[in-house]
């Protein structure tokens, strides 16, 4: 099929890029002053996890949106924002951890109650809160919209998050890249490892969404025949 | 290098890798369970005959 053929090329091309983000990271691109232990390596991979962070949060509130909207309510942008959260879930976890282990060398500690960090620590129990509330069991319409609901809801700490590294000049540092004045703080090979990082973890993104998407569709399927059995079996024995 | 960036390049890499692999796997079982049987999965009956619960009655 051509879907499975996109896919498989998309996720080729994610771990090729991967493996040039980490070969370039921590083998060809030079040391920093003022990051102990060439810490800054770091920077390679840390940045890129809250982008898709930020995509993958974006991507659910979207769908939660088309699928309350009534003339886009279809359950694919139901299950398009499941998966989303999820993979944002992940990689918000992933953010928390290589922050943390960057931090313990920078700051000399694992945590610190600092704004960016707490917003993040908070996006993150939002939206295990999020995921859990879809396995609430229910009608599948009211599972659906009550999720997307919570979506939206979630969604609130989302610019706090992004804006909070310019908003508190706190502990963590300034953004790499300033957004606004469109001035990065890295140059050459730095720069450049970065860029690849933050394209072949979107990529990542995009594939792990898409299998993602795919598990819970058939799983969707799995539980309308496992309904339409039941109700054949009840009306079987009803007959007899 | 120090073992703070090894440690967070194995975490990070090491997650995605694992729940990569948990989601190809998923999926494969779903469609194997929703797969129709092979035709000598029922002893040689051809596929179209075969039932699960047709002949009970």
């Amino acid at each position: 099929m051509r879907a499975d053929r996109a896919l498989r090329i998309l996720g080729l091309a994610a771990l090729a890029g991967m493996v040039a983000t980490v070969w370039l990271g921590l083998f060809v691109t030079p040391n920093a002053v003022g990051y102990p232990d060439g810490t800054v390596r770091l920077l390679y991979i840390h940045p890129p996890l809250a982008w898709v962070m930020f995509i993958a949060y974006g991507m659910a509130t979207l769908s939660s949106l088309l699928y309350l909207w009534p003339r886009t309510r279809h359950v694919r942008f139901d299950r398009l924002a499941g998966a989303s959260a999820e993979v944002g879930v992940v990689f918000t976890g992933l953010t928390l951890v290589s922050g943390s282990i960057w931090g313990r060398p920078t700051w000399g500690v694992w945590w610190t109650w600092d704004p960016l960090l707490t917003t993040t620590a908070l996006l993150f129990v939002l939206y295990l809160g999020y995921l859990a509330l879809r396995n609430v069991p229910g009608e599948p319409e009211t599972v659906a919209r009550r999720a997307a609901i919570a979506g939206l809801v979630a969604f609130l700490d989302v610019p706090i998050v992004f804006f909070a590294v310019s908003w508190w000049r706190s502990l963590h540092q300034g953004p790499t890249i300033d957004l606004a004045t469109r001035h990065s703080y890295v140059h050459g090979s730095m720069a450049w490892t970065l860029l690849l990082g933050f394209v072949s973890f979107t990529l990542t993104y995009v594939w792990l969404m898409a299998h993602r998407y795919r598990l819970a569709a058939l799983r969707d399927r799995e539980n309308d025949e496992g309904l339409g059995a039941a109700i054949a079996d009840r009306w079987a024995e009803a007959v007899r | 290098m120090s073992g703070y960036i090894e440690a967070g390049y194995v975490i990070v890499f090491g997650s995605l890798g694992t729940y990569a692999l948990s989601l190809v796997t998923r999926e494969r079982a779903a469609r194997r369970r929703q797969a129709p049987p092979p035709p000598d999965a029922t002893s040689g009956v051809p596929s179209g005959q075969a039932s699960s619960g047709g002949e009970r009655s």
